[in-house]
């Protein structure tokens, strides 16, 4: 009964995406999907990059709370922490402006 | 012609042949004849023109009794400099401090440079933080070699000799990496800054757009430290004993 279930799912997924297909083979509208798929690939990588970061300051600030001596230490790796996180979100826009024309 | 600001244009004006002629002499051929310089070379000859005057006045109105303006940003840098420095790398941290202070200031007048108008910063374009990166390269090499002697290499080897001809290769990639790194986190931060208020203007081009410069403008101050601190960390990583 599952098993039928997917089958269905998959064939009425692919139902869905004849048309597209069809447009692909018959006129070709080149790099149609290139907008969405650097929408889709910026957004991955903001959203990936936004929770790294919170957990990263959530941590800081919970240890800045227990010792507030420590602000400079925690400081230092908070910010060190936040570019390394960052640059991968931006190695992500790199890539999109590089591939997108 | 391409449209460039109007430094560029007045530079071009009057250097474009020798300019041209110099790069032609190292069988370069610049693409518009008429304006080799770009606005990426304009504004960082303006950054270091601005640093060059103001590192002088500096040493010109140097003063024990009555120190100027200047004399105290100048402190205020070389304080906050040597306590980073200090924390980061430790013992003879003074030997960097020069070259550090420099990287810094020139990577913070080169981000803010872009929120002026009529200007834009030279750290947008991806020539100009692949230089800094590499420079910053060449540097923490040369004084990981005078720090360690031939023994430098061992910082590339790991701890145990069966691990070596795997090591080396990850290390020496890992290295380079640190440039495309350094480089694309650069440049890339300032060119999405601009790109993101330019976005925002075209969507409402009143008051919104502000909002975005505010943001620019931490960041650039960010991005400036993070270069700063990573060149640091890089370094104290190449002097370091092993023990």
């Amino acid at each position: 009964m599952k098993k039928l279930q997917y089958l269905f799912m998959s064939l009425s997924a692919l139902l869905l995406a004849t048309p597209a297909f069809a447009q692909d083979a018959a006129a070709a509208p080149a790099n149609q999907w290139v907008p969405l798929a650097a929408a889709l690939g910026m957004a991955l990588a903001a959203g990936l990059c936004g929770l790294g970061q919170g957990k990263a300051t959530a941590s800081a600030t919970e240890a800045l709370a227990r010792n507030p001596g420590a602000r400079p230490g925690i400081f230092l790796f908070l910010i060190l922490g936040l570019a390394l996180i960052e640059s991968l979100a931006l190695f992500t826009f790199v890539i999109i402006i590089l591939k997108v024309k | 012609m391409p449209t460039q600001l109007i430094i560029t244009q007045l530079l071009n004006h009057h250097f474009a042949a020798p300019v041209t002629a110099m790069l032609r002499s190292l069988h370069i051929q610049p693409k518009f004849p008429n304006a080799p310089i770009s606005d990426a070379f304009s504004m960082e000859l303006l950054c270091f023109v601005v640093l060059l005057v103001y590192f002088v006045a500096v040493r010109i109105s140097l003063s024990i009794e009555k120190p100027s303006g200047v004399q105290h940003l100048a402190e205020i840098t070389h304080e906050f400099i040597n306590e980073q420095s200090e924390s980061i790398i430790g013992h003879g941290h003074e030997r960097f401090s020069s070259y550090l202070t420099v990287i810094g200031l020139f990577i913070l007048l080169a981000n803010l440079m872009g929120l002026v108008p009529g200007l834009e910063s030279p750290t947008a374009d991806v020539v100009v933080p692949l230089g800094l990166a590499l420079t910053t390269f060449i540097y923490y090499h040369y004084h990981g070699i005078r720090a360690n002697g031939f023994g430098y290499i061992k910082q590339f080897l790991g701890p145990v000799w069966w691990l070596y001809w795997l090591l080396l290769p990850i290390e020496i990639i890992s290295h380079f990496a640190r440039v495309l790194s350094l480089t694309v986190r650069l440049y890339a931060n300032m060119f999405a800054g601009d790109l993101v208020t330019l976005a925002f203007f075209s969507l409402v081009p009143v008051g919104i757009p502000l909002i975005f410069l505010g943001l620019h403008f931490g960041v650039a101050i960010i991005q400036a430290y993070v270069f700063l601190l990573l060149s640091m960390i890089y370094l104290s990583l190449a002097v370091s004993h092993e023990h």
